[in-house]
């Protein structure tokens, strides 16, 4: 990694030109994939990348360069092109720039680094959840499972002086389990993962997320069409939480609020949700899946309450979405790596425990959907669209919880959904996702406690 | 990088092959928002990427600094790696093989900094005058970039080959009656001198004017129409299917399906990384393995997988010179390179006569999670139009679109002549299907 005082010198010769704030990221990322199929290894493969990025303001604009070369002969005409896109540096001088190491508390200690164990030892984690998936049913006929571990070295450096170091270590396994019967062919998926080392896997077992896969193969196997229309939806905990991460999480970002390209731009303080609602974004969480110390600006990290009651309280702002919009950046400013300029995104995104019972959700609901576990989705900021895919859902009938269904897909607004959400229970679980958006993908997780929304559109495949 | 001092490093130490696979992209882009400059990025990456064959099985490190000094303790990494592949995952590296060259149509020209400029502004200007109803410039952007790729293996390989490319794109949003639509434009500029402004800004707020308005209609079974864009889109998401290495791990619909009547007799699938009708053109793919045209689906069947050298020799195969990555870091895979439906003879007015009364789905959303890849069956977000007596009649939006692809391919009414590739490596024509289920009120 560079070394201060060189950091420093870049900074300064950035500054010696119209910009008023510089900044460099520089980033050294080892990561790890271990790809089995069944019960071999189909493929290992490793990562290093090490490159520097280079950001420069001007008010509101912004000038940003590149490079996996991190030495004068990469940066200096970067620098260059940089300051010129800025304006004229004829007779501008290097200011002096002196950096001090900003302190934090480490959040995300790590006990068993993936480097520390041998390769035949952290395959073993794969094949745990293989065998176990294999073992839970007889009619699990295929396996898949990837283990990815990653350790990511950043330190950021600016104009004013901040320096900041950090090390995060993540690690995950992406179970699929395929069932197969009488031509009938499902599967099932579990990806579990956490910002920490292999100790992770003491508490999760491999064995419980194998299990986990294989079990929604083999409900699928007797699912049948979902039927579709407006009806009321429980969505159970966890990976449930991608609801709120779509339909509300992403447009409180200042990407699209700063611009005025979302719905809940100007809404501070006003009632966006239902009064049963309460959300954190929160990127201290140790050792969670979305966390880390400080941000990619160097900011440390920090819980944000979004929403308290149905009030929106704040939204999740970089230092340049700070500009545009007068407000003090929250510590939300993330990017995929060097490659991509940091932009505001979310960290550990999710909806607070509410006060009603897990068994009054389904009380009086005549005809309606339980989502058990949700797929992914993807929501327009501008408009508030959503769309999301159940995995696992059920038919509710009666208040009861009846028949597994396929092929399920929510969709809605965003501002509509929030005020349609009539309980919330008290179970809250956290999942783990890849979060794409401008500054590239980045690991985030959703959550709540089981809820319930009064009607959202439920686009299935049944011709009814 | 001494790379033949690596190739005869790892020929002395007994593996099997090296391959060594340099990938350089750099660029620039500049953003425009309020009149102004908003952003501006400059990048150079070099990445490198080595696959090493050892007692039959395969290794991958991807190195952003490569060091001459470290070869053997590189080599180290790749060998203790590959001890633990399964046998059954046995691979070879390819030997040198002529292709028949190919060039793109393209020919670029570079603009001076100062015409991206100018091009920015006015585009900004002539969206903002294009329409009343247009709210505001969402975006406003230039990207050019140019990226090599260079294989050599101990075998004998070398191929080096250049892609450029250059885009503007814009994105605006537009209100009507207190609701907000967005439309996006990206279009693909040899020479920035032969733009026209208005051009850009007419097909960028006609994109967002197409949704206004939009709403659900009553749940039920509807004739569709997916037009070219969403008919990309679906079957982009899901080309996946006719991966020789999924048929060969069992989890593709298309999985002993060879010979068979899978699709309606009016679709025809071709593979062709030698299109020049499409913006990129490859003579050879990741592997070094030469690329050609394959006729995957003829007349509604199914007729050949696409292959890498892995997948083919698992199926008793050839390659078809589809072992594509995704970046020089990513492993190769089997992937299709200007894959398309092939077009028949109906303009969508046609189309739209001869269904009648129905729906024209125009985008589709979600397309990541709204699918599952192993069955075909599909439940996504859509936007499009009402058709009445063959006429566009008004917007619809927040329903869903539901099915089995593959069912649905059999339920083909017409396969529309509007293929455009457009900046994409796989593309389509509109296609009228009998029937698909539709979720909103």
């Amino acid at each position: 990694m560079l070394k201060k005082e060189e950091l420093a010198r870049y900074l300064g010769l950035c500054m010696a030109s119209e910009a008023d704030f510089a900044e460099i990221y520089e980033e050294e990322e080892t990561s790890e994939t271990i790809s089995s199929l069944n019960t071999g290894v189909e493929r290992v493969s490793r990562t290093v990348k090490r490159g520097a990025g280079i950001r420069l303001f001007k008010g509101v604009q912004t000038v940003y360069g590149y490079s996996n070369g991190v030495d004068d002969a990469h940066l200096l005409p970067i620098i260059d092109d940089l300051r010129r896109a800025l304006g004229e540096t004829e007779g501008r001088t290097a200011p002096e720039v002196t950096l001090t190491e900003a302190p934090f508390a480490n959040n995300n200690p790590v006990r068993v680094d993936f480097e520390s164990v041998s390769l035949a030892e952290r395959t073993e984690l794969a094949f745990r959840a293989e065998r176990a998936a294999r073992a839970y049913d007889a009619r699990i006929v295929k396996t898949q499972v990837t283990e990815l571990n990653v350790r990511q070295h950043v330190q950021i450096a600016n104009s004013e002086g901040r320096l900041a170091r950090d090390e995060r270590v993540r690690t995950r396994l992406s179970i699929n389990a395929y069932a197969a019967e009488d031509g009938n062919f499902q599967s099932g998926s579990c990806n579990p993962g956490a910002g920490c080392g292999l100790e992770y896997w003491e508490t999760l077992t491999p064995e419980s997320a194998g299990e986990e896969a294989a079990r929604i193969a083999i409900v699928m196997l007797s699912a049948r069409d979902c039927p579709s229309g407006r009806m009321p939806v429980v969505i159970d905990n966890g990976f449930g939480g991608v609801i709120f991460h779509e339909a509300c999480g992403h447009s409180l970002e200042a990407t699209s609020v700063s611009k005025n390209r979302s719905v809940f731009a100007g809404k501070l303080g006003q009632q966006i949700a239902s009064s049963c609602v309460s959300a954190v974004d929160d990127g201290t969480i140790p050792g969670a899946w979305g966390s880390e110390n400080v941000d990619d600006e160097g900011t440390p990290q920090k819980k944000r309450v979004l929403i308290e009651n149905g009030i929106l309280k704040s939204y999740m702002i970089d230092r340049l979405g700070g500009r545009r919009m007068g407000m003090e950046p929250t510590g939300s400013s993330r990017r995929q790596s060097y490659e991509y300029e940091p932009t505001s995104r979310m960290s550990n995104t999710f909806i607070c425990p509410g006060t009603d019972s897990y068994e009054s959700l389904f009380e009086g609901i005549e005809h309606g959907l339980y989502a058990r576990t949700m797929g992914g989705g993807s929501v327009n900021p501008l408009t508030g669209e959503f769309n999301f895919s159940v995995r696992e859902g059920y038919l509710i009938e009666n208040g009861k919880v009846t028949t597994p269904v396929k092929g399920a897909s929510l969709i809605g607004s965003g501002a509509e959904i929030l005020m349609n959400i009539e309980k919330v229970s008290d179970n809250l679980a956290r999942a783990q996702g890849m979060c794409g958006s401008a500054s590239g993908s980045i690991p985030t997780d959703v959550g709540q406690p089981a809820i319930r929304v009064s009607s959202i559109t439920v686009g299935g495949t049944a011709n009814e | 990088m001494n790379k033949q001092a690596w190739l005869d490093r790892a020929a002395a130490r007994g593996f099997d092959g090296l391959e060594i696979y340099v990938g350089r992209s750099a660029g620039r882009e500049v953003k425009w928002f309020g009149g102004q400059m908003d952003s501006f990025v400059t990048s150079d990456v070099t990445g490198y990427s080595l696959r090493a064959v050892i007692g039959g099985k395969t290794a991958n490190l991807a190195l952003e600094t490569i060091d001459d000094e470290r070869i053997d303790e590189t080599l180290d990494l790749l060998a203790a790696q590959a001890e633990i592949v399964a046998s059954e995952e046995a691979d070879v590296l390819r030997a040198p093989e002529a292709a028949e060259p190919v060039t793109g149509r393209t020919v670029w020209t570079a603009p001076t900094a100062d015409r991206i400029i100018a091009a920015l502004a006015a585009t900004e200007k002539a969206i903002l005058s294009a329409d009343k109803r247009v709210k505001q410039v969402m975006e406003i952007g230039w990207e050019d970039s140019a990226s090599g790729r260079e294989i050599v293996n101990t075998n004998g390989v070398h191929v080096a080959d250049e892609n450029r490319s250059q885009v503007l794109y814009a994105g605006v949003a537009v209100e009507e009656n207190g609701k907000v639509k967005d439309g996006f434009h990206v279009e693909i500029v040899p020479d920035l001198a032969k733009v026209d402004p208005a051009e850009i800004a007419r097909k960028t707020v006609e994109d967002a004017l197409d949704e206004l308005g939009g709403t659900p209609i009553p749940s039920g079974s509807y004739p569709v129409i997916f037009e070219r864009r969403a008919m990309t889109s679906l079957f982009g998401a899901l080309t996946d299917m006719y991966s020789g290495d999924l048929i060969g791990k069992g989890i593709s619909p298309l999985k002993d399906k060879l010979g068979e009547a899978i699709f309606s007799e009016k679709i025809t699938v071709v593979d062709d990384p030698r299109c020049t009708d499409a913006l990129r053109v490859l003579a050879y793919d990741d592997e070094g393995c030469p690329t050609r045209r394959k006729v995957l689906v003829d007349r509604g069947v199914f007729r050949t997988p696409l292959h890498n050298t892995k997948s083919a020799a698992r199926m008793g195969a050839e390659s078809t010179g589809n072992g594509f990555k995704h970046g020089y870091a990513g492993t190769v895979s089997v992937s299709p390179m200007n894959c398309s439906i092939l077009p028949g003879t109906q303009t969508l007015e046609e189309l739209m006569a001869q269904m009648g009364d129905g729906l024209v789905i125009t985008r589709l959303a979600g397309l990541h999670a709204g699918l599952n890849h192993v069955t075909g069956d599909f439940s996504l977000q859509c936007f499009g139009y009402r058709v009445k007596d063959g006429k566009r009649e008004r917007n619809v939006a927040l329903i869903t679109a539901a099915g089995n692809f593959l069912e649905m391919m059999k339920k083909v009414v017409a396969v529309g002549c509007d293929l455009d590739w457009e900046y994409r490596t796989i593309a389509c024509p509109s296609v009228a299907f009998e029937s698909c289920a539709i979720a909103g009120e």
